[in-house]
């Protein structure tokens, strides 16, 4: 009984979901411009051409790139933090 | 004599005082390392103030805030405070909840009410949390006091003390991390919530889903700091390409917060470990307050006084955390020292 009851009471909340609106709500519009090229060099010609030509690859360049530099930054700190003594391992929680 | 720190933006297409983007990255690091929060209620008021394009300020902050957050997760990961199963969870529940509010504020402007309703909500949130946070801080060894108290009562009776009430609906599930075993219900409608209130306020839900997860789940807090940086991690991924896509993203500004924010991550993770669970609460509590005056200075059109409010509290808060991190870790040094004198004779 206790085992139906359980079942019963998990049908009813999992309808509640099938009740919500996806939103299709889109928190900022794209912006419409061009970079203009000329006087640019090296990494900022190249990001801006990436950025005029391709906007997929520019996201995909920017999201890859914050990951693999704040990866390489925290390596490097680590090891700066460990050499003068302040490595960190597993703790207790003390509330 | 700062214009030699100044850098071309060559998608704001404008310079820019790299400092001033590395300072800002950095104090958002310590903070987001620290209360595990992303720091975009910092970051866009402080570029408003220095003349940042824009266009491109929640883009580039939600960018920086993505690679900060892997920095600050992995560390907390290794020092055991983050709870990836809990993580995992909250990030359904907050994306359904996320949407849910959005499409209440699109109703809300519809009827010309949005802006006010919104604004009052996030102030009564962040006022409220704060001061209970205050007094949760301020009552705790009352409260701590009267639960040992209960507990010897029950002892001398022969009975087992009694249970904290809980809402146990199966399906229990059991976080081996955080300690707890909680309704599969409880955690799926706290995030719901949460993530309801980040959609309805258009904010990013860290400081919103800290303190949830500290009193209405249960774990204790810097497992709550820890797993809310793991959620913050998909949502600034997320946030990092779609903002991307749509070329609001000004990518040298972005790597150049980067670097001040990983460096910045990493002092605040490590901060954690010096302190305990209630001072991270109140000092959390303090950060709130300021930033709910920051609010109310903006809803009554100080937006000038409310940015640098808003960016004087997180420098301070920041000053704080490094001088505690500090004297934390003289203090385990100095403890290290005085035990290797006692092995030694």
């Amino acid at each position: 009984m206790k085992r139906l009851s359980v079942i019963f009471l998990n049908f009813l909340l999992l309808s509640v979901p099938g009740t919500l609106v996806w939103a299709a709500a889109e928190k900022a519009e794209a912006l419409e411009k061009k970079v203009n090229l000329a006087n640019l060099s090296g990494i900022n010609y190249l990001f801006a051409k990436w950025y005029n030509e391709n906007m997929w690859l520019y996201a995909i360049i920017v999201t890859v790139l914050m990951g693999g530099v704040g990866m390489l930054i925290a390596l490097v700190t680590d090891v700066i933090l460990k050499m003068i003594g302040m490595e960190v391992s597993k703790i207790e929680h003390h509330e | 004599m700062f214009d030699i720190f100044n850098v071309y933006m060559p998608i704001a297409e404008m310079q820019f005082n790299a400092l001033i983007l590395v300072a800002i990255g950095f104090s958002v690091g310590v903070l987001g390392g620290f209360f595990g929060v992303g720091g975009a209620w910092v970051v866009t008021p402080a570029l408003n103030i220095f003349g940042f394009p824009m266009a491109y300020a929640i883009g580039t902050d939600l960018a920086h805030i993505f690679g900060k957050s892997i920095v600050a997760t992995a560390k907390h990961r290794k020092m055991g405070n983050v709870d990836m199963k809990l993580g995992f969870l909250s990030i359904v529940g907050s994306v359904i909840g996320v949407e849910i509010g959005a499409q209440n504020v699109m109703w809300l402007t519809k009827l010309g009410l949005a802006g006010p309703i919104v604004r009052y909500t996030y102030m009564f949130l962040l006022f409220g949390l704060g001061i209970y946070m205050l007094y949760d801080y301020a009552t705790k060894d009352k409260r701590a006091a009267a639960q040992a108290a209960k507990a010897a009562a029950a002892a001398r009776a022969g009975v087992a003390p009694p249970a904290r009430k809980s809402w146990n609906i199966p399906p229990m599930i059991h976080f081996p991390a955080s300690g707890i075993t909680i309704s599969f219900w409880t955690v799926t409608g706290v995030f719901l919530f949460t993530g309801w209130l980040s959609g309805f306020l258009g904010v990013g839900g860290g400081f919103i889903r800290m303190p949830a997860l500290i009193y209405l789940i249960g774990c204790p807090t810097a497992i709550a700091v820890g797993t809310d940086l793991f959620s913050v991690l998909f949502s600034g991924a997320y946030g990092c390409f779609t903002y991307g896509i749509k070329g609001r993203v000004e990518i040298v500004a972005a790597i150049l917060m980067l670097i001040g924010a990983s460096i910045g991550a990493q002092i605040g993770v490590t901060a954690v470990k010096y302190i305990r669970g209630y001072g991270i609460r109140l000092l959390f509590a303090i950060m709130i307050i300021l930033a709910g005056s920051s609010v109310a200075l903006k809803q009554f059109g100080f937006n000038t006084s409310a940015a640098w409010v808003v960016m004087c509290a997180a420098l301070g808060m920041c000053l704080v955390i490094m001088i505690k991190l500090y004297n934390g870790f003289k203090k385990e040094q100095a403890g290290k020292a005085a035990y290797a004198v006692k092995e030694g004779t």
